[in-house]
Order: structure tokens, then sequence, then C-alpha cells
């Protein structure tokens, strides 16, 4: 880098500074060209996908296919109606067991053992253990999850291909996401919130719920909606732990068919390609709507704490 | 008003104490009502339910009576539970009546099950509903000593030790159950041949268990997909992180990032049939032979996709990263924006920038039902279609993680055990790659 510009000097000793100016400053429009047109082409990229999605997934939507069963068997006939009932009880089954453990393991991490990462002892070990392991999940992909779950639950505890099943493994799918997303959150919450409860005598505990907790609220609901987003989103866990039956689950222990599954079914078994391309708009337009209320959530996490 | 509230806190008491005699009486009138011995009719499940809920609600009548703090939380977040029990019943019944049809539901029905539902939910949630507001009307009357909010205190700090752990057990179970499942192929395969066989043939089509394990095509497909995504997403990932962090104007950035971000979020699955439905027609329009618009190709630029906002983010947020005062020095020594990116930003970057190419890897790795939709899903290795060498690209393969996906639900015995040895290479390779990855990031922190 010294070098280059020691270069530069050298040169416009010997040439016409000003050309040597102007053939620097083609260089960097080339240059800026091409960065410009690489961003619109990965911006390009994805309004296309949607575009193409929703226009032709357009065409199939109407009362009848978001509220009548899929049909079953290989004809790819039928709306929708059950697998957007499963989705939204995975996702809930998913959120409330996953949502405890992380916002927990965050409490825990920034609440009470933070002055011990990289220490010694049973404590600084446990705290760096789960830094790591946090770290680790958040690194696996989600085949391993569905793997895991069709060892664990589906084989092992003898759970078959369930509700339950699946929710466990998508719960371990999302806990490092909102462990890390309400890390995030309550470092933002001011120092002297903290000491201003500490002061008024409450306990450690009576601070965090009455105080940290409700100052982070925006910040941790902003982690859970992202992780509900992930859900579902996510097809390969529950291609090896949900089962894929087209019917209604009855209750935890029953199979089922979330939307994204049933893109994937429709698409490479059945070939239905109109009926997939019509859940994927409406699966579409559920992600634009939850990164949306994010953007906005977390903007207005971010002016509350910034004004002071 | 104290006293009032006081007064009605304590008729609330002895109606729970009236519930726990209720239950006390009908739980043992069922023991005794059994002409059985003692010993047997104790294993009575309702009876012991029954005795274990009437001491449950006696404590909570003598705490009530007592005006002590913790009943009210019990008595609240049992509420909530009963109340979040209903309102999940009350939707399973929704629903399986109105959304479980082949035709469309009358709309007449809709409503009156609707109605129904609502007017079930408010008989039987109105009981918690008025207990959890009447006592946070009643609030300051409730007590709670110095030694209860100290002990409080103290369980919640020890409970959130094994909260806390549980990414531990999480991580410490994959380990161990995939593990245990592969031993199997490990011990009847051997590492060698799963790791050099270049045959995979399972042998549950002829029903026998001279099946061969060769895990190299699938290897192969892993790798070759993941370099075609390398080559055609990290310049445009970078490129575009450029552009978000150095050149464009705020009003551009604030469109421009949450799309990325929406590029992250979107399901893999509509990957997977864009690259069917959109690339593949695409793609077959290559005159060769063999050419079915499937392949590697295909995966690369779906792959390619997919990675850009893990690459994006992490390259953007290392270009940030790079103090204001390089840039500076640089302008002020007469080099232009772009001689300032390309010879002082970026190399000040340069770990960040490298360690969001391998998170990138390693989520091309990790991919799967998009892969399976659109790499051919075929159990062999790649070749080149004709004489051009290039046409490899066509060929249809499939990666570790289709592997597993596309066969698991069906396989047993061995075959089960060779695809948790292929998830055990997989999650082996992601966990050296992330590793690296937060190594290298965890390096360039203090610099």
């Amino acid at each position: 880098m010294i070098k280059d510009i020691a270069m530069i000097g050298k040169k416009s000793t010997v040439i016409d500074p000003t050309r040597n100016l102007r053939q620097r400053k083609l260089t960097q429009n080339i240059a800026f060209t091409f960065i410009w047109l690489a961003g619109l082409l990965a911006v390009a990229a994805l309004l296309f996908i949607i575009y193409y999605v929703i226009k032709n997934g357009m065409q199939v939507i109407d009362l009848e296919f978001l509220t009548t069963r899929p049909a079953g068997g290989v004809s790819g006939k039928g709306g929708i109606s059950t697998t957007i009932v499963t989705t939204i009880y995975l996702v809930i089954l998913t959120i409330t067991i996953a949502a405890p453990l992380g916002i927990g393991t965050a409490i825990y991490m920034v609440e009470y053992t933070s002055d011990l990462s990289g220490k010694k002892g049973f404590l600084g070990w446990l705290v760096n253990t789960i830094r790591t392991s946090v770290e680790v999940l958040a690194g696996v992909p989600s085949i391993i999850f569905g793997l895991f779950g069709f060892a664990v639950f589906v084989s092992y505890l003898k759970l078959k291909f369930s509700l339950l099943s699946a929710g466990l493994s998508g719960a371990c799918l999302v806990l490092p996401l909102i462990i890390r997303t309400t890390e995030e959150a309550l470092l933002t919450v001011p120092k002297s919130y903290r000491e201003g409860s500490l002061a008024l005598g409450t306990t450690k505990w009576q601070m965090i719920f009455d105080v940290v907790l409700p100052s982070a609220i925006p910040g941790i609901i902003t982690g859970i909606v992202l992780s509900v987003g992930r859900v579902i989103a996510e097809t390969a866990i529950f291609w090896v732990t949900l089962g894929g039956s087209y019917r209604l689950p009855q209750n935890l222990l029953s199979s089922g068919r979330t939307m994204a599954l049933h893109v994937y079914m429709l698409a490479s078994e059945t070939r239905a390609f109109e009926k997939a391309l019509g859940t994927s708009a409406i699966l579409i337009v559920v992600i634009i709507a939850l990164n949306l209320a994010i953007n906005i959530s977390s903007r207005q996490f971010a002016k509350k704490f910034s004004g002071k | 008003m104290k006293e009032i509230k006081k007064n009605s806190i304590r008729v609330l008491a002895v109606l729970f104490a009236a519930v726990s005699f209720y239950l006390l009486y009908s739980g043992f009138e069922k023991i005794i009502s059994v002409d059985l011995p003692v010993s047997l009719a104790l294993s009575q499940p309702q009876a012991i339910f029954a005795i274990i809920l009437s001491l449950f609600s006696g404590a909570l009548a003598v705490g009530l009576w007592r005006l002590k703090n913790w009943t009210k939380t019990a008595i609240s977040l049992l509420s909530i539970l009963l109340i979040i029990i209903f309102a999940v019943s009350e939707i399973f019944n929704f629903s399986t009546i109105v959304f479980a049809g082949e035709s469309i539901t009358p709309l007449s029905v809709i409503v009156s099950t609707f109605g129904k539902s609502i007017v079930n939910l408010l008989l039987n949630c109105g009981i918690p509903l008025l207990l959890i507001i009447g006592l946070k009307f009643v609030d300051e009357i409730f007590l709670e000593s110095e030694t209860q909010r100290f002990i409080v205190d103290k369980f919640i700090q020890r409970a959130l030790v094994f909260v806390g752990s549980s990414s531990i057990l999480v991580v410490f179970l994959i380990f161990i159950f995939t593990f245990i499942e592969s031993s199997d192929a490990i011990l009847n395969i051997g590492l060698g041949e799963l790791l050099t066989g270049t045959v995979w043939r399972p042998g549950y089509i002829i029903g026998d268990q001279s099946g061969q394990f060769g895990l190299v095509p699938m290897l192969l497909g892993s790798i070759y997909s993941t370099i075609g995504a390398v080559i055609l997403g990290v310049p445009l990932a970078i490129l575009t992180a450029i552009l978000l962090a150095e050149i464009a104007p705020p009003a551009v950035r604030e469109v421009f990032r949450p799309a990325i971000e929406l590029l992250a979020g979107i399901p893999s699955v509509i990957f997977g049939l864009f690259g069917m439905v959109v690339l593949a027609p695409l793609i077959r329009n290559f005159e060769i032979a063999g050419n079915s618009g499937f392949g590697i190709l295909n995966a690369s630029i779906i792959l390619a996709i997919m990675i850009l906002p893990t690459i994006t983010n992490v390259t953007e947020d290392a270009i940030r990263s790079v103090p204001d005062s390089y840039r500076h020095a640089s302008l002020a020594m007469g080099a232009t924006r772009w001689q300032t990116i390309v010879s002082v930003v970026l190399p000040a970057a340069r770990s960040g920038i490298i360690a969001a190419i391998i998170l990138g890897i390693g989520r091309a790795l990790g991919e799967t039902m998009a892969l399976i939709m659109v790499i051919g899903n075929s159990i062999a290795i790649p070749v080149p279609l004709d004489n051009n060498p290039l046409t490899i690209l066509l060929a249809t393969t499939r990666t570790l993680t289709g592997n597993i996906a596309v066969e698991i639900n069906y396989a047993a015995g061995v075959h089960r055990s060779a695809l948790f040895f292929t998830g055990v290479l997989l999650f082996l390779l992601l966990l050296v790659i992330n590793r690296l990855a937060h190594f290298i990031l965890r390096e360039k922190q203090p610099s």
C-alpha cells in the first residue's frame, strides 16, 4: 500500500499530473460502474425471484386454495389449508420450547456471568463452553439438526414423525439465534437502569425481571420474529422429522406438513409447479411482512436508547 | 379500602380451601369405593391427581389467607397456563372443522364455529382472567419478606445455570447420537471404503446387505457445486459489500441492505423451485446430449444467490470496522477513492473478508433442500457429458446433504448408519470451517 502511493508520486514527476489524475479517475469510474452493476444484479436477482414467484403464484391463489386441504397422493390437487395451520402450530410449538431456553441462557450470559468469560474455575469453564456451543450450533447446517432429531426424538424417544419431534428439532435450530439477539438486546440496556434498580433495594432477579427485560423487550421480540421466519422457511429438518402427512395434525404426536415442505413435495414429487408457486408466493409474502416488522421494530429499539 | 381488599382475598382463600376439601373428598372417595387393597387403590391415577391438586389448592388457600406474595405469582401463572391450554384446544377444534376438509367450508359454518369457539373460550377463560385482573387490582396488599426475595433470587440464579447449559447439552447430544448411529457403518464398512469408495449402492433394492457405500460421488458433488457457487457468488457478494459500505449514498443503502437481508430469509425451497422452473429450462438451451437442465451449473447459480447475504453481511462489517483515519490518510495522499478502497481498505479488512468467504462456503456445503431440487440427484461421479471438459457443469450429481435427506426416511440397518456417517462427516467438516472463520474474525479484533 505504501509502495503503491510512493509509485504514484514517482510517476507523477515523470508524466503529466493532470493526465495521470484523469487516468486514475477513469479507472475509478470503470471500477465503480462494475460495483454498482454487481449490487444492482444482486438486488435484481432478488426482485426477479419475488416477482416471478408472486406473479405466477397469484394465478392459483383463491379462497378454495387457501381453505381446502391438499388432495394427497401424487395428484397435486387441492389447496393448502392444512399446511398453513400446521406451519402455525409448528411455529408456536418451536418458539414455546426455544424462547424460554434462549432468553434464559442470554440472561445468564449477560447478567450473571459477563465478568466470568475467559476466567478459570468451573463457572468460567461453563461460560466459555456455552459460548462455544452457541457458536457451534449457529454453524450447524439444518440437515444435521434433522438427523439429530430423527435419531433422538423420532427413533430413540419414539415420538415418531410428529409435531413434537419437529418442534424440538426446530427449537435447536433457532436456539442460537434467540440467544444471540437477546444477548444483544440486553447489552444495549444502559448500565444506569440496573444501578438505579439495585440502589432501590431490589434483588438482582427483580432488577432483571422488572427493569432490564421490559427495556429489552423490543430486541427480544426481534429475535423471536427472526426465529419465526427461520421456522417458516426451514424444510430440511421437517422433511426428516415431521413426516409429511397432508392431514391436519390432531395432537402433538401426529404427523404434518408445513408450507415449505409442501412446496418441496409439490415440486419434486408431483411436479405440480403452479400450486408450488402459489404456496411459495404466500410464503414470500409472509417472509417480507416479517422482515418489515423486524426492520421497523429494530429501528425503534435503536432510537430508544440512542438519545442517552 | 385496604380492609375490603384484604377481606375479598380472604374470601378467595376460603373458596380455594373449599375446592381443596372437595378434591380431597373425591380423591379419597375413589380410593375407598374401589374394593381393593389400599396399595392397589393408591395406584388409581385420577385419585392421586385429585389429592395432589387438593394439597396444592390447600397450600394456595393458606398462602392467600396470610397474604403471601408467592401465592399471587402462582395463581397468575396457573391462570395464564389454563388460558393458553383452553386457547390452544379451541384453535385445534376450530381448524379441524374449518380447514381440514377437501371442499370449501360454507361461510355460515365458519362464522358459527368461530362464534362457538369464542363463547367457549370466554366461558372457560372467564375465571382465570378474572383472577389475574383481580389480583393485579389488589397487588399492594400482598406481603413479601426479605428472605423470600432472597430465596427466589438464589433459586433463579441456580436454575439459569441449567437453562444456560441447554445449548451445551444439544451440541453434546448431536455428537453422541450421530457418532453412535454411525458406528455401525464405521465398523462394518470401514472408514477407508466409506471415504474412498466410488460406488454408492445401498442394498435395500435387492434386499440383501451387500450394498456398497462409497461417499466419493457425493463428496465431489458437494465440492463441485460449492466451488461453482464461490466462483459466481463471491465476487458478486464482495462487490455488493463494497457498494454498501463505501460507495452507495445512504438512501440507496436503506433500500439495498433490507433487500439483502430479505434474500437471507427466503425459504431455500423457493430458490430450489426457482431453479427448477426458471433456470432449468434456460440451461436446457445448451444443445448437448444428456443435458437435463439440472446439475452442477444450476446448483451453483442457486447456491451463489443463497450464500450472497452471508458473505455480503460479514464483508460489509469487516469493511466498516476499518478506521476512518486509514481512509483519510490515503485520500490526503492524493489517492482516488477507488485506490483507497483497493490498496488501503480491502487489505485492512482482509481477514474479515476471508472469514466471510469461509462462512459462505460453510453455508453452501450445508444447504440441502434447494440442492436436491436442482442438482439432479444421480448417484454417480460427475463427468463431462462430451469431449468438452466444461460440460461437467451440466452433469447431474448429488451432495452429501442431499444424500442424507433423500434416503434417511426409508433407510435401515447399515444403510441408515452410513447416512449418519455422512452426517458426521458433514458435521466435522462444518465444525472445522466455522471454527476457522470465528478464529480469523476474533484474531482481527485487537488490531
